[in-house]
């Protein structure tokens, strides 16, 4: 059942970021929904999860959109595998940290975009780009983060409780032996 | 400040100010409203037909539960009978649009002689501002290759980059690292167009390398020169907005074009496929 919820919030994800906000945004200010995705599932799943989940959703995205395979599953699973450090480390409705990792995950990632397009051959003021471009979209994505942790929390929550009530009775038969 | 962290309304409240701030800002700048109300109408709009349908069915239950008189029965009728008919003009009306899309693709495809198109639909865009790179639903089923080149009925949007069994990757002119050889219509002097990078929507192209003595005015219009084996002749690419630099020397762009197409509403695109190479 987790696995579909992670495999349909993927597929609404990548939706969104190729299709309705390609049309949908404030003069090309977009939130990255993916990045969200990837930030909070890897608080809630924890560091491989969401390190693999990040490089999935990435690589599924560069290969169908992107003409450069590998920089959008980069920043995913970075932002996967750093959510993950904070993994039961603060109560899961905590919204404040997911939005934090995903922001930071949006402005490594279009740091590295701005890098590497730089490389091809683009030509802009950096510090023109992160004010008007670069911040305005990673904010968004925070904000679209903490509505999603919102909803993968309620609908991961059962499967959740389950795998840490079998964790830590694993723990207590170690401890016993 | 740990008491300021956990509080987290006031947190989401600076958040959603700071959000309306930066909204502000940006449209402040380019505040169309046509623009704003245009966006809202198209998110709001399947939303809105949604829950008015499903409202719809809520109420014609209750009404069929309470109403009774032959005059609210006739009411009822008539009123089922006036949705229908509304559907079916906005259905009429969309396949309307449809059909004109399609009309003027045509059209535009009985001017290019020596090509066979293949019509598609973009199924995504690339994510951001870096790239310009868009995938349609058709590949090598439909004799699709490398490099040829993607049309519309405004002008010319890219190339092919990457063909797949059923899909296509292209990447638009207005690419920063696309280049393609280009005619001033009017002088028919030889240039090249190159993807200017923009942080907003503004989609521009840069136009180098004119001759010396250029004689370039805003609003000529510019077109493919044929020079390239990828691009046929005088296929449109834009206009010019603006004449940067009268001299030829230096690595500045001479003027700056005004694409053809709207990058930011595509959805029916040709890809020509050369005769020589379908046969």
């Amino acid at each position: 059942m987790r696995r579909l919820y992670i495999v349909v919030a993927m597929a609404v994800g990548l939706y969104l970021d190729s299709v309705f906000f390609a049309k949908v945004n404030i003069s090309g200010i977009r939130p990255d929904v993916l990045m969200a995705m990837a930030a909070s599932l890897g608080v809630l799943l924890g560091m491989k999860s969401g390190a693999i989940i990040g490089l999935c959703t990435g690589l599924i995205a560069d290969i169908l959109f992107s003409p450069r395979i590998g920089l959008s599953a980069m920043g995913y699973m970075f932002a996967g595998w750093i959510g993950g450090i904070f993994y039961q480390k603060y109560y899961a409705d905590n919204i404040i940290i997911p939005a934090l990792v995903a922001l930071a995950g949006a402005i490594f990632k279009e740091c590295v975009m701005a890098v590497v397009s730089a490389l091809s051959g683009a030509r802009f003021s950096f510090f023109a780009v992160l004010g008007t471009y670069i911040i305005p979209c990673a904010l968004l994505s925070a904000a679209v983060c903490m509505l999603f942790h919102a909803i993968m929390r309620r609908a991961l929550a059962s499967q959740l409780k389950v795998e840490r009530t079998y964790e830590h009775d694993s723990h207590a038969q170690g401890g016993v032996k | 400040m740990r008491g300021i962290l956990k509080n987290k309304p006031l947190i989401i409240m600076l958040i959603a100010i700071l959000l309306l701030g930066i909204l502000a800002f940006v449209t402040s700048a380019d505040r169309s409203v046509s623009w704003i109300e245009s966006t809202l109408g198209s998110v709001i709009q399947p939303v809105q037909s949604f829950a008015a349908k499903a409202s719809n069915g809520i109420i014609s239950f209750v009404q069929k539960v309470f109403k009774t008189s032959d005059a609210d029965k006739e009411l009822e009728q008539l009123q089922v009978r006036m949705a229908q008919l509304e559907q079916a003009a906005d259905e009429n009306a969309k396949l309307k649009a449809e059909n004109e899309r399609l009309k003027k693709l045509l059209n535009y495809v009985e001017t290019l002689e020596n090509y066979e198109y293949v019509t598609a639909v973009v199924t995504g865009n690339s994510q951001g501002v870096w790239f310009e790179t868009f995938t349609i639903n058709a590949g090598r089923n439909k004799g699709i290759e490398k490099d040829m080149p993607v049309v519309c009925a405004e002008g010319l949007i890219g190339r092919v980059i990457e063909v797949g069994a059923n899909w296509s990757k292209a990447t638009a002119i207005i690419d920063p690292s696309s280049e393609v050889s280009v005619m001033v219509e009017r002088t028919r002097d030889i240039g090249v167009v190159r993807g200017s990078f923009s942080a907003t929507s503004d989609n521009q192209l840069e136009l180098y390398f004119l001759p010396s003595g250029f004689d370039l005015v805003p609003g000529d219009k510019i077109v493919t020169s044929g020079m390239s084996s990828i691009f046929p002749k005088t296929i449109t690419v834009g206009t010019v907005s603006e004449v940067t630099r009268r001299s030829a020397e230096g690595s500045q762009s001479n003027a700056i074009i005004e694409p053809a197409v709207d990058f930011g509403h595509l959805e029916e695109v040709l890809v020509l496929v050369p005769k020589a190479a379908e046969e």
